[in-house]
């Protein structure tokens, strides 16, 4: 589904991600884990295009992505969420994921101003979906409220909603459970379960607690100072040395 | 009544004008995009239009000029306006924020002074002698209306459709477009929204609408020379928007209708004759003191301008 190869990134003299490779097979539920400044999300952002690989390549479903513009690689099927929430914060929910129908539908400017059948029909369509995706989240009682006066686990979930009407093949999440408690973290767990069987998604997220990642994922890839010390299965993961020590540091 | 359309038919008129160029500059920041070209592409129009009425379409004297030959010129200002916008626009739009509104404030000086440089725009003297399309009178609707009034046929009808037409693009998918990269580029970006293709969209349609507006003033105002289309007139336009409210597209019309119609209502308080002398010269001439004054305290104080999308959505939620 997505191979990344060799993906290296230079800000200056810092790489911060070094020569990163793996593979991520249609419908799993990968995660990637890491200390703080591991490089999580610069490689989430050389993914989708938002920083440019340095080195190395980004292919998906077999042609390369990388080099391609952020919008060009969103029409092909990957969506995303940001770890410092990035809606559109003046406009309504229901917009929010409107918005991010776009590259799925193609009424232009005249269409859009005159009111054409077409650009009618397909306005009702995509409204109808941002308010199907919306009761998903749990969030449609509150479709006309601006996304900005939602509180902070509700913002996430609209971020994921606003994903979602994407349709993408490959659905990224960056740290979807921050900011959120215990319940709320093991009930992100089973919708991010019911997302993937439900729309047929391949997941790639990132995430700090350790037990959402080791009871969610299918494989992990562990990060460290930019170079992939680890990866394979939960068990496998956790009782790695090279994990062990990134995280509690050398004893 | 009649009287009365006719005494400050000069001013309903540009009052109109105002409006449309408060639109011209509102249509780049719906898709968050600062741009002060709108004066540029106005001159440009207007000279495009005393070129063609004065040079091509010869007219005699005393004849009336047609008025398709003036809507005729009103597309071609559009279209001349919008292709130099893409060109413009293009490289310019990488820029962002007071940036983009410098490297257009360029293109508004460009625009001043290579006018001034050439024979075909008569130079800095400009051109003079605009066809008229309206008669000393006309009958409308039963109202017998001035020659300046009568541009009220076009400039009312372009208003209301513009208007509109923004109202329409606002709940469209382009206008959702728009939105989401005024609110955030990049996450639009992720969305799958193509930032530069967009961008240039919004500015260029901002260029055709002040493009046409400036042929129709060009015959309005019946001479046109480097002094149209100047910087001052930047900021006047944003004023329109800052203060009306950028937010929705009722703000610079309101702005434009308003900040037009202030100075002749400052003038007429000059006029009472128990102020003193210099607080008269002061109402009189002083337009940019109080725009300056009203942008500082609007920015402050209505941070979203006298209009606000909250202010449609409260009286919504009042009466329901």
């Amino acid at each position: 589904m997505l191979e990344v190869m060799k993906a290296t990134r230079l800000f200056g003299g810092l790489v911060a991600v070094n020569e990163v490779s793996f593979t991520i097979f249609p419908n799993e539920i990968f995660g990637l884990i890491g200390p703080n400044g591991a490089g999580k999300t610069t490689l989430f952002n050389l993914i989708t295009g938002l920083t440019e690989v340095s080195r190395g390549e980004v292919l998906y479903k077999g042609s390369k992505i990388s080099g391609l513009k952020p919008h060009q690689i969103a029409s092909r099927g990957l969506s995303r969420t940001f770890q410092n929430i990035r809606l559109f914060g003046n406009l309504s929910a229901l917009e929010n994921v409107m918005i991010s129908q776009h590259t799925r539908t193609s009424s232009g400017l005249l269409g859009g101003i005159l009111g054409l059948p077409k650009a009618r029909r397909e306005e009702r369509q995509v409204r109808d979906e941002a308010m199907t995706l919306l009761e998903l989240v749990g969030l449609s009682d509150r479709a006309e409220n601006e996304a900005k006066n939602f509180a902070y686990g509700d913002q996430r979930r609209l971020e994921i909603a606003r994903a979602l009407a994407l349709k993408p093949e490959l659905l990224l999440l960056d740290e979807p459970g921050a900011g959120m408690n215990t319940n709320e973290k093991a009930g992100l767990s089973d919708f991010i379960r019911q997302i993937r069987d439900q729309f047929n998604l391949t997941v790639l997220l990132i995430e700090h607690h350790v037990p959402l990642v080791m009871g969610l994922c299918d494989r992990i890839a562990v990060l460290n100072f930019g170079q992939l010390i680890a990866l394979g299965t939960p068990e496998s993961v956790q009782n790695d040395p090279a994990v062990i020590e990134a995280y509690l540091g050398d004893a | 009544m009649q009287e009365i359309l006719n005494q400050y038919g000069f001013l309903i008129i540009q009052m109109t004008f105002a409006a449309l160029m408060g639109l011209s500059m509102y249509l780049p920041l719906m898709a968050g995009q600062l741009s002060l070209a709108s004066p540029g592409f106005y001159a440009l129009g207007g000279y495009i239009a005393a070129i063609l009425s004065t040079q091509q379409f010869a007219v005699e004297r005393g004849q009336l000029f047609p008025l398709e030959l003036l809507l005729l010129e009103m597309v071609i200002a559009g279209v001349v306006s919008g292709i130099l916008a893409v060109i413009i626009g293009v490289p310019s739009l990488r820029l962002r924020g007071i940036y983009l509104a410098l490297a257009t404030i360029a293109f508004v000086e460009i625009v001043r002074v290579v006018p001034q440089n050439l024979e075909i725009t008569g130079r800095a003297v400009g051109i003079f002698g605009i066809p008229q399309p309206f008669p000393g009178r006309t009958e409308f609707l039963g109202l017998q209306v001035n020659q300046q009034l009568s541009y009220g046929l076009i400039a009312f009808p372009l208003l209301i459709i513009v208007a509109f037409a923004i109202y329409r693009l606002e709940r469209s998918r382009v206008g959702r477009a728009f939105a989401a990269l005024r609110e955030d580029e990049l996450a639009a970006a992720a969305m799958g929204i193509n930032p530069t293709y967009y961008k240039v969209l919004a500015f260029v349609l901002g260029a055709i609408l002040a493009g046409m507006v400036g042929a129709i003033s060009a015959h309005f105002i019946n001479t046109w020379n480097p002094r149209q289309g100047v910087f001052d007139r930047s900021i006047e336009y944003l004023a329109f928007v800052i203060i009306g409210g950028s937010r929705t597209f009722v703000g610079p019309i309101m702005g434009g209708l308003l900040l037009t119609a202030l100075p002749e209502a400052l003038r007429a308080l000059a006029g009472f004759q128990s102020l003193p002398t210099s607080l008269a010269q002061l109402l009189a001439e002083s337009r940019f003191i109080i725009y300056g004054l009203l942008i500082a305290i609007g920015a402050t104080f209505f941070p979203q301008g006298l209009i606000s999308p909250n202010l449609f959505k409260r009286r919504k939620e009042r009466k329901a």
